[in-house]
């Protein structure tokens, strides 16, 4: 017997892509009703999916991370450069 | 507009740092970062008869930056040939024969919020998503952390959009796993 726990993660992941068709959803839903795996599997992805999102949108940002000073030197000299020629 | 606004050494002085923590954060890279925010710098001297006045001058810069990180992601594609690269499925391990799980997910206890709030969570994550083989590792940061739309990505990489989904689905494959072993359990189980 085939247990489509690969099928169905491929149809999860597509859930964020584009919009599974009605087939594919009831598949989808009848296979997380009696897979434990597969149920956390989409849990974890979804969690996945919002960090990345929320991060995108300007999450946190380590305020303790500064350009170095070599590079702002260097990139001063460019700058005033530029602007010279 | 006053002088002291179009001044683009003034721009590095107030923005510097921002604009390197927002190029660190998409390119994991210190050199990279600080090349990119030279390069937007110059862009935005260079082009300062484009600015509307009507968004920040942070905004501004930020959104030059975005365009150039675009532009280098899409200039790795180009120098790495990945095109060409053979992509495997790494599926293969995660399955036995008959489709089941090898080692089957576990739940995970942790909310969005604390995991945004976590650097130590954020460099894990930085470093899972760095393990992904090149082309996933290319459309994934391009969709997911950079957030761009998947008409753009399948022009840059050259791929269909049948093909990005599965390399998307693979790339959450490896990230999952990943992540369960370094951060969510695995090996930090007590």
């Amino acid at each position: 017997m085939n247990h489509f726990c690969k099928e169905a993660n491929q149809l999860q992941s597509d859930g964020f892509e584009r919009k599974l068709t009605l087939t594919e959803r009831i598949q989808l839903r009848i296979h997380l009703l009696i897979c434990g795996a597969c149920r956390n599997y989409s849990d974890n992805i979804k969690l996945l999916h919002t960090v990345l999102r929320d991060l995108r949108k300007g999450g946190r940002v380590d305020e303790s991370i500064a350009l170095p000073e070599k590079d702002r030197t260097r990139i001063g000299e460019a700058l005033k450069n530029d602007s010279n020629s | 507009m006053t002088k002291e606004t179009s001044n683009p050494e003034q721009w590095l002085n107030d923005h510097g740092d921002y604009l390197y923590r927002y190029g660190m954060s998409k390119l994991h890279n210190e050199e990279q970062a600080a090349d990119m925010v030279q390069e937007t710098l110059l862009a935005a001297w260079r082009g300062w008869n484009n600015f509307a006045g009507n968004s920040s001058v942070r905004t501004w810069l930020v959104g030059i930056l975005k365009h150039k990180i675009i532009d280098h992601i899409r200039k790795e594609i180009r120098d790495r040939n990945l095109t060409e690269a053979v992509e495997t499925d790494p599926t293969s391990s995660l399955f036995n024969a008959d489709g089941s799980w090898v080692d089957a997910p576990r739940s995970w206890k942790e909310n969005p919020e604390d995991l945004c709030g976590s650097d130590q969570f954020q460099s894990v994550l930085q470093e899972c998503i760095g393990k992904l083989p090149d082309k996933q590792q290319i459309v994934f940061t391009m969709r997911e952390v950079i957030g761009e739309d998947s008409d753009t990505i399948c022009k840059e990489a050259e791929v269909t959009s049948t093909h990005l989904h599965v390399l998307i689905h693979r790339a959450r494959l490896a990230l999952r796993t990943c992540l369960e072993f370094n951060w969510f359990g695995g090996s930090r189980q007590s």
